[in-house]
């Protein structure tokens, strides 16, 4: 029996492409999924498959030269679905910070050196009023620090980005993000900047945090233990395409799609006992000019003469496990 | 406290003025200083990496004495600017300096310090009264173009893509004009308009004239003297525009923009409250070193006869004039030059010593440095003993 779970976001065809002066970098083409309600939804992939640049796109933080092409971001509020990429800036600035917010990869600049961290965290209230005034936000400030689990928090919230380490920051950025107790929280590799000791904890408060808030979270990484401890669906991506969708347990135990299964191989996977760990042969594909059709066919062990001249679409093999590949 | 530094007479002076000014806000701010002795404390080295730069220290000399000259100047004048001695006793015509005239209508005799101009004007005074004029061109066009400057440098930087283009290609047509012929062009086809502006508003009007320093007979000479304000503002605004863009640009690449945007700042919350601050140190340098730039261009305008007309004291007009009586009336051009060199030297000796101590990695520097010393001479000290 399928369980109908409630999606929070519906992305569909989401385009984004870069003009630069080399040529148009197609970033991500026509990425689609969906983030049910309370789960844990993990994007992965190498460096420079298009995560971070879809989870920008969700709420148009995408800069120039960059631009969003096409595509639909639905986004189940409480007052009904919006269209996220149909939004006025002023009217995507509400969203941004207060339903949807954002954890970004490196602690030590993710934070203004020129302010304190009790102000930055208190900014975020005041800017979307769910404060009456800085003083007010200042001291929810300070219970948001208790929550993050910071060590003295009345002297902390005085500090300077600088004053503080490297878990310490990012313990900091969450609690900014969770100021407004947003409804999708996206951690773009929030662990990537932190040594290992640091990267357990930080994961441990976040899945915490997750469970009080009742918050969605999106976590896009390319650390497969980090996916394997928290996620409850991934998406794998490669070269600005969605490879495969499933569960954790459809992704780790029957990965479909060649590169997922070159991914798992390169990595120890911690649901299966291989012997050695292999290298996916070859490298990322210029995004300026893409392959043609399956954009993975070059570094394809499985490849057939129609993967090089048709383009697969998501198909759904199991139950809720998609996968974009000519072999299915 | 333990004393790390051996401490003169300009640290203690230090000293006193953190404490001084932390206990002045102390009585708006309740708890201030005991919240912010890092703060203080900052300052504190920075003064003392100050009275550690002897170039500095002059800097901040010569900066002093102008601006003091520049209020008070035309009070301090032992004659007004606009008294013309020359009509009551003629040897006061260009005086060498060092000659006392009497002067049959006031009854008392005039000592020429510095000399006296081709009206018998006592060259002090027109100096004293020169730096107000100096003075209130240079923080005008500095008040009024740089902010000009900075702001649509932010908009440029921060929003890219065509408002760049346009703003910057705006910038650089008027970079393109070599900035001293642009100027002259301006302060020479402005004067008639800003004359008939200023005119018809007499409270702006006596405003101009009491900021100068000037009487009301001058009221007919303001439009030159503005048109040069207005010049100088327009050509010094695009410099201005171009550090801040490519700062804003460095600086909007920095996590904690992006992250600013993501809790739902909006653009001029996250350029004026993020981005500038960040930005400031490099500007508010340049800033002291332009104020010696400002200072010699209007000196230099009102050389070739533009701004500025007589009786109305301005140090580039005095040597303009004295040009005709060189070199037998020598000290109209020595002493006038002299000043605006001084000037120019020592907003620029200043500017240099910001940069130094301003920048926290060569402020420790000079804090190491003074320690290092105070450690070996404690050592000769004991050896000593």
């Amino acid at each position: 029996m399928r369980r109908m779970p409630e999606p929070i976001l519906e992305v569909r065809d989401l385009t984004v492409h870069f003009y630069t002066y080399a040529g148009i970098v197609k970033a991500i083409e026509r990425v689609s999924f969906d983030v049910y309600k309370g789960e844990t939804f993990a994007l992965v992939g190498e460096t420079g498959c298009g995560k971070s640049v879809t989870s920008r796109a969700l709420t148009q933080l995408i800069e120039s030269p960059g631009r969003i092409v096409g595509g639909k971001v639905i986004y189940h509020s409480d007052k009904g679905p919006i269209d996220l990429l149909k939004l006025r800036e002023e009217e995507i600035r509400e969203i941004r910070g207060k339903e949807i917010a954002y954890i970004f990869q490196d602690p030590h600049a993710s934070l203004d050196p020129l302010y304190q961290v009790g102000y930055q965290i208190a900014e975020a209230m005041v800017v979307h009023n769910t404060v009456k005034d800085l003083k007010e936000g200042l001291q929810r400030a300070l219970s948001i620090l208790k929550r993050v689990l910071i060590p003295d928090p009345e002297s902390r919230i005085k500090n300077y980005p600088h004053e503080m380490s490297g878990g310490m920051k990012q313990r900091v950025v969450i609690g900014t993000g969770l100021t407004n107790n947003p409804k999708v929280l996206i951690a773009d590799e929030p662990t990537t900047a932190l040594d290992v000791t640091v990267q357990a904890q930080i994961l441990d408060l976040m899945n915490k945090l997750k469970r009080d808030y009742n918050t969605t979270l999106i976590l896009i990484t390319h650390n497969m233990g980090v996916v394997a401890e928290m996620a409850d669906r991934i998406a794998v991506m490669y070269a600005g395409k969605i490879a495969e969708i499933g569960t954790a347990e459809q992704i780790f135990k029957n990965p479909l799609h060649p590169y997922t299964q070159g991914l798992l191989k390169a990595v120890p996977n911690p649901m299966k006992r291989i012997e050695r760990l292999d290298a996916i042969p070859g490298t990322v594909p210029n995004l300026i000019t893409p392959p043609s059709g399956c954009r993975f066919h070059p570094r394809c062990p499985f490849a057939k003469d129609i993967c090089k001249q048709k383009v697969p679409e998501l198909k759904e093999i199991e139950d809720g496990h998609f996968v974009a590949c000519h072999l299915y | 406290m333990q004393e790390e530094y051996k401490k003169g007479i300009l640290d203690r002076l230090a000293d006193f003025l953190v404490i001084a000014l932390g206990s002045f806000i102390n009585i708006f701010k309740r708890d201030w200083k005991k919240k912010n002795k890092s703060k203080m404390e900052e300052w504190r080295l920075m003064l003392y990496a100050l009275n550690r730069s002897p170039p500095g220290l002059i800097g901040v000399f010569l900066v002093l004495v102008f601006i003091f000259f520049g209020v008070f100047g035309p009070r301090l004048a032992p004659w007004p600017y606009n008294y013309f001695p020359f009509f009551d006793n003629g040897t006061a015509y260009l005086a060498p300096p060092g000659t006392q005239v009497y002067l049959p209508s006031h009854e008392t005799i005039m000592s020429l310090h510095l000399g006296a101009d081709h009206y018998g004007r006592d060259l002090l005074s027109l100096l004293l009264a020169g730096a107000r004029t100096s003075f209130v061109i240079s923080i005008v066009v500095i008040v009024l173009g740089v902010p000009l400057g900075i702001l649509l440098g932010l908009i440029a930087g921060y929003y890219g893509g065509k408002t760049d283009e346009l703003v910057m290609r705006i910038t650089d047509m008027f970079l393109a004009f070599p900035a001293l012929i642009l100027a002259i062009a301006l302060s020479a086809v402005l004067p008639n308009r800003l004359q008939a502006f200023i005119s018809s508003h007499a409270h702006l009007q006596s405003f101009v004239l009491w900021l100068f320093g000037l009487h009301m007979r001058e009221a007919g000479n303001l439009g030159r003297l503005l048109s040069v304000i207005l010049a100088m503002i327009i050509v010094w605004w695009p410099a201005y525009a171009r550090i801040t863009r490519g700062s804003t640009l460095t600086e909007k690449e920095n996590l904690y923009v992006e992250a600013a945007r993501a809790i739902g700042l909006s653009s001029w919350t996250i350029m004026f409250k993020h981005i500038l601050p960040n930005i400031i140190g490099p500007i508010l340098v340049y800033i002291t070193l332009d104020f010696g730039s400002v200072i010699l261009m209007e000196a230099g305008l009102s050389f070739l006869g533009l701004g500025a007309t007589p009786p109305i004291a301005d140090w580039g007009r005095i040597v303009y004039d004295g040009t005709q009586f060189f070199p037998k009336a020598w000290w109209l051009i020595i002493y006038p030059g002299l000043v605006v060199m001084l000037v120019a030297l020592g907003w620029n000796l200043l500017g240099d010593t910001l940069r130094d101590i301003l920048d926290p990695k060569t402020r420790r520097s000079i804090e190491f440095k003074v320690k290092k010393t105070k450690k070996m001479e404690e050592k000769e000290g004991e050896e000593n003993a």
